[in-house]
């Protein structure tokens, strides 16, 4: 795989559905070799890697735990107009985790994908206002 | 390269100024702005100073922010990592409308390109670093799952 290329690796229940799920939805293009246990898809400089089950990151772990999708951890796609985009991804059918929250970077919310991994929608805050640590 | 080493180091300063109250207005441009050519993940974390030092210290990423326990950002290679606490009063770390608390682990995560993935889990391992497994070796190379201070997973990949 070429290095120029940041990977992150996703687990997900069903790679065929995942991979419609990303290229339908989010701009992502399919690349490489599309298969039932793997498939990668790609967005400017990030690949996400799709892994099922059956792909060699679906391996149990030594003490018996298997990899699975969901958690919390998550790759930001970044968005000039964050309210737009999630009118738009709420009228195809995308579900989300939460409403728009607006914290001290930016506004975020997460959409989540068929395996109910989550994705990170932001738009960035013109200034960054860091809360002071006693407040 | 130079321009965006500029940028982040003055992002750097001006946001450390901010969180230290040297800045009255308490405002900095956005890490997010410093490097838009960055792929950006989030991590949840238990402890941003202890992830920090972590990805700092064992996995050479660079810090280009932070903001005392509430947030940081940290670069290596193309890849900027987002750790939130899993409190505080940052987006990341609200909780769902249905209640649901962030949290750190499962297992998605960034992967890391090295050239020799036994050394480099050794190396770690030496460090005290905690691998959920050993290496395994499928169709495109060699990968390994270590864990964070918080047990968040973190693929080391070694293509070929």
């Amino acid at each position: 795989m070429s290095e120029s290329l940041v990977n992150v690796r996703y687990m997900v229940s069903d790679v065929p559905q995942s991979v419609d799920w990303y290229v339908g939805h989010l701009g992502f293009q399919p690349v490489g070799p599309q298969s039932p246990a793997f498939a990668a898809v790609v967005r400017g400089p990030v690949r996400l890697l799709l892994s099922g089950a059956m792909s060699s990151a679906g391996r149990p772990m030594p003490d018996g735990r298997k990899p699975e999708p969901g958690g919390w951890n998550r790759l930001q796609l970044v968005f000039d107009d964050l309210a737009a985009e999630v009118e738009r991804l709420r009228a195809r059918g995308v579900a989300f985790r939460n409403d728009i929250l607006t914290g001290p970077g930016g506004s975020q919310i997460l959409a989540e994908d068929p395996s109910g991994n989550v994705v990170e929608l932001f738009q960035p805050a013109a200034v960054f206002s860091p809360p002071s640590p006693g407040a | 390269m130079t321009r965006t080493t500029v940028s982040a180091l003055a992002v750097a300063l001006a946001s450390f100024a901010a969180a230290h109250g040297a800045n009255a207005q308490g405002a900095a441009p956005n890490p997010a702005l410093a490097n838009p050519a960055s792929v950006r993940v989030r991590y949840m974390v238990d402890d941003v100073a202890a992830a920090v030092a972590f990805y700092r210290d064992q996995l050479g990423f660079r810090l280009d922010m932070q903001s005392g326990p509430y947030f940081a950002a940290l670069s290596r290679g193309g890849v900027q990592l987002l750790l939130s606490p899993t409190k505080g009063p940052g987006g990341a770390s609200q909780p769902m409308p249905d209640g649901r608390k962030p949290a750190p682990g499962g297992w998605n995560r960034i992967v890391l390109y090295v050239p020799d993935v036994q050394g480099e889990a050794q190396r770690l391992r030496k460090a005290g670093v905690h691998f959920r497994n050993d290496i395994v070796t499928g169709l495109g190379g060699k990968e390994i799952l270590l864990d964070d201070p918080s047990g968040n997973s973190v693929e080391l990949f070694q293509p070929g």
